[in-house]
């Protein structure tokens, strides 16, 4: 991980959600977010869907938030793209899930 | 969380007894669903299993240490410690302790003479919180350390006596940090912070007026775990891979240089045969210590004016292989007369051991070492395996005769190898290494002879498992690091490692792991928890070998167990069973057929492992091609004492 993305390189983003690629290794999430009238597509990588099974936060709790607002931290790639890897997200509905110690 | 295609899963491993055959397509062997109490308490049980064989296999003793390895004394109870290190009066200990029950990590003080612990810091929860690598304040007086906080890792400092609240005195924008040592002039708190793309000493300074800032002391491409000051804060020392294996190095300390600058003298190696660690400098600035890579503690001599000199090396003891622990993590008492480190109860190294059907032992092979994941030949008159070498350090893989327990390393560098499987026939040997940021796949002959050669290499930064080689030696099969992604890796052709593309065989929502061909190479029988999260079973679905990049595709996989299923899934030569662990340690045989399709009967045990088997069931390839024989690395009591003088 620490290899694509820089752990000291951090980003606060607040946005829509638009997609959610749940899938293994790592889950894909799409968020939007608007400076102005610029919007910017940040890819968020997360750690495996077996991480959130085991804290009982699954992708139906991710797919009802689409097209809503979440906001989320993560650590920016060092190729300056638009990803990054997801540290902690607040879902619409006020659930906060961290991917510390993992992923921090 | 699964797909509608999956939601016929075949449960072929009835309950029933009676029945060792179940027919494919028998949606009537599905057993009765338990009911939500009694899987509510199997899950506690199973839980309250695990935390137990995790704390039975990483459970120390505090203990501590003379100049010469003479055990002084041993300190409170048996716990999950890590990185002790001694008050400046070394009448007390503070470390970081790990509870298995409450899943917290906190800091605590243990008094040396009386074992009366003091808790310092207070968690309610691993996933978002914990605290690590503590370090005593010059008087004694005050704890900094490193913790987590809703996320964010931070310094903070507290009364050693845990009154008060705890001061944060820097958030750490990053990574967690490594803090090692607080400078005996009060001014700098010191620490590293390593990933792939290299390492990075820090020295926060304490004193001045407004928001601290560290100073970044030292940037490199290497990997760098440290550091301390010498009492005079002039020199710091820390380890590094730089020269391609650990050791222990000093260079200047000058705060009001950037970390770019190269320093005009320096940097002097303090180590000659490896340094894992370094420990710190005595009080007085005229030794300075480190964990050698032979598990050594040693001394160096040291001037620190007019000029800095360092002496030769002089081991003060070495700690047995046989005491398994993290010398990383050992503390010296700023006199330099004690050293404190977490050690197991009771010394112990691993006998390669063989098994019949039935559960005795047949034979040993070899003399008790350090062994992971042995894996029979295909003739089954040779084991391979993971061997830490007592000597460097090194994880390698070697060979080994079952007759005469003669031993042949095949791999031999300071890379991390692991997880060897055997070429169909028995000529080579696969397994995976990780150099640098890479963790690739490799094969040499089994006698170590001829050159590696480079099969695959995969994503920068992450890991994986190789697990099985196809009887036509056409396709090893791996599954990376997090059991998310099974792959089948096709070896024809004359790619090389950089080349050879990987074919995405299984990737689901759930985890997957240890891909294991039939010999017939028209079936993968795998680990699932598909049903559960974090339960596996073992499933198998068809295996097209002219197609593989079609995947698993849209077939319904067969569940062969279902009462749980570790790994050490094996096929039989024949393809009429399939073996494999439970989590109670259970060898597993189940009668199969794959003609015209796969049929699996009732899971049957063959034989109750003693207790818990060091290693990882997901990377065992362990038993022989007829069935007969299942070989483990066993840990055996080491007599003798856990240190010896030198």
């Amino acid at each position: 991980m620490s290899a694509i993305f820089d752990f000291n390189n951090r980003v606060a983003l607040t946005g829509t959600l638009s997609k959610v690629m749940w899938t293994n290794p790592h889950l894909e999430l799409i968020v939007e977010t608007k400076d102005g009238d610029k919007v910017a597509t940040w890819t968020l990588e997360g750690p495996s869907p077996g991480f959130f099974r085991s804290r009982s936060v699954g992708k139906v709790q991710f797919t009802a938030a689409l097209g809503q607002t979440v906001t989320a931290e993560a650590s920016r790639a060092r190729d300056g793209s638009l990803s990054a890897l997801l540290r902690m997200i607040t879902l619409p509905d006020g659930t906060v899930v961290s991917l510390c110690p993992q992923n921090c | 969380m699964k797909h509608s295609h999956r939601g016929a899963i075949v449960i072929a491993a009835s309950l029933s007894a009676t029945l060792l055959l179940a027919p494919a397509n028998g949606l009537s062997q599905t057993p009765a669903p338990a009911k939500v109490a009694d899987k509510a308490d199997q899950a506690k049980a199973a839980k309250a299993r695990r935390i137990a064989e995790r704390f039975e296999r990483e459970a120390r003793l505090l203990t501590v240490f003379d100049r010469r390895g003479t055990v002084v004394t041993t300190v409170g109870e048996r716990a999950i410690y890590l990185a002790p290190v001694f008050s400046p009066d070394r009448t007390r200990l503070a470390v970081w302790k790990n509870d298995l029950e409450r899943e917290t990590e906190d800091l605590w003080v243990l008094d040396v003479a009386t074992g009366k612990a003091t808790r310092i810091t207070a968690h309610q929860t691993r996933e978002r919180e914990g605290a690590f690598w503590p370090v005593w304040s010059p008087d004694g007086q005050q704890l900094a350390y490193g913790a987590l906080r809703g996320g964010h890792f931070g310094l903070y400092r507290k009364a050693s006596n845990g009154e008060g609240t705890e001061e944060l005195l820097y958030q750490v924008p990053g990574d967690g940090p490594i803090l090692r040592d607080w400078s005996l002039d009060r001014r700098f708190l010191t620490f590293s912070s390593s990933d792939l793309s290299g390492g990075t000493l820090y020295a926060l300074r304490l004193d001045g007026d407004g928001p601290r800032k560290p100073l970044e002391v030292f940037r490199s491409k290497s990997q760098i775990v440290g550091s301390h000051l010498s009492p005079d804060s002039r020199f710091l020392t820390y380890s590094s891979n730089e020269s391609g294996k650990n050791e222990v190095y000093v260079r200047p300390f000058d705060p009001t240089q950037a970390a770019e600058t190269t320093p005009a003298v320096g940097p002097w190696q303090a180590s000659d045969q490896g340094g894992v660690a370094a420990l710190g400098w005595r009080q007085d600035g005229k030794e300075l210590y480190y964990v050698a890579a032979d598990r050594s503690v040693m001394a160096v001599e040291v001037n620190l004016r007019p000029a800095l000199q360092l002496g030769k090396p002089k081991v003060l003891f070495r700690l047995s292989q046989a005491v398994s622990v993290n010398l990383m993590l050992a503390g010296v008492s700023r006199d330099g007369e004690r050293v404190v480190i977490a050690v197991p109860h009771a010394p112990t190294l691993n006998q390669i051991t063989l098994f019949d059907r039935q559960g005795n032992v047949v034979s040993k092979v070899a003399e008790p070492g350090r062994y992971l994941h042995p894996a029979l030949s295909s003739d089954g008159t040779r084991v391979a395996v993971l061997r830490n070498d007592p000597r460097t350090g090194n994880d390698d893989i070697w060979t080994f005769d079952v007759a005469s327990g003669k031993g042949t390393a095949v791999s031999s560098d300071p890379a991390p190898d692991s997880a060897p499987i055997w070429s169909p026939d028995g000529s080579q040997v696969a397994y995976r290494s990780t150099r640098g940021e890479f963790t690739g796949i490799y094969r040499k002959a089994w006698d170590g002879t001829g050159t590696e050669e480079h099969l695959f290499q995969y994503t920068p930064g992450a890991g994986l498992v190789v697990t099985d080689w196809s009887s036509d030696g056409r396709f090893l099969s791996f599954h990376d690091g997090c059991a998310g992604v099974l792959y089948v890796l096709p070896l024809g052709g004359s790619q090389n490692g950089l080349e050879r593309k990987a074919i995405d065989w299984l990737r689901d929502e759930y985890s997957v792991a240890q891909a294991r061909f039939s010999p017939d190479s028209r079936f993968i029988a795998y680990l699932s928890d598909e049903i559960e999260a974090e339960r596996f079973e073992v499933y198998v679905r068809p295996f097209d070998a002219s197609k593989p990049e079609s995947g698993a595709g849209d077939t319904k996989p067969v569940q062969v167990s279902s009462a749980g299923a570790l790994g050490m899934i094996f096929w039989r030569q024949d393809g009429r069973e399939l073996y494999y662990m439970t989590p109670e340690w259970e060898v597993m045989v189940v009668d199969v057929t794959t003609t015209p399709t796969f049929q699996a009967g009732t899971p049957r045990i063959l034989f109750k492992l003693p207790g818990p088997v060091i290693g990882n069931p997901q990377q065992w390839r362990n038993v022989s091609r007829d069935g007969q024989r299942f070989v483990f690395s066993i840990s055996v009591p080491v007599a003798g004492p856990a240190s010896r003088s030198k």
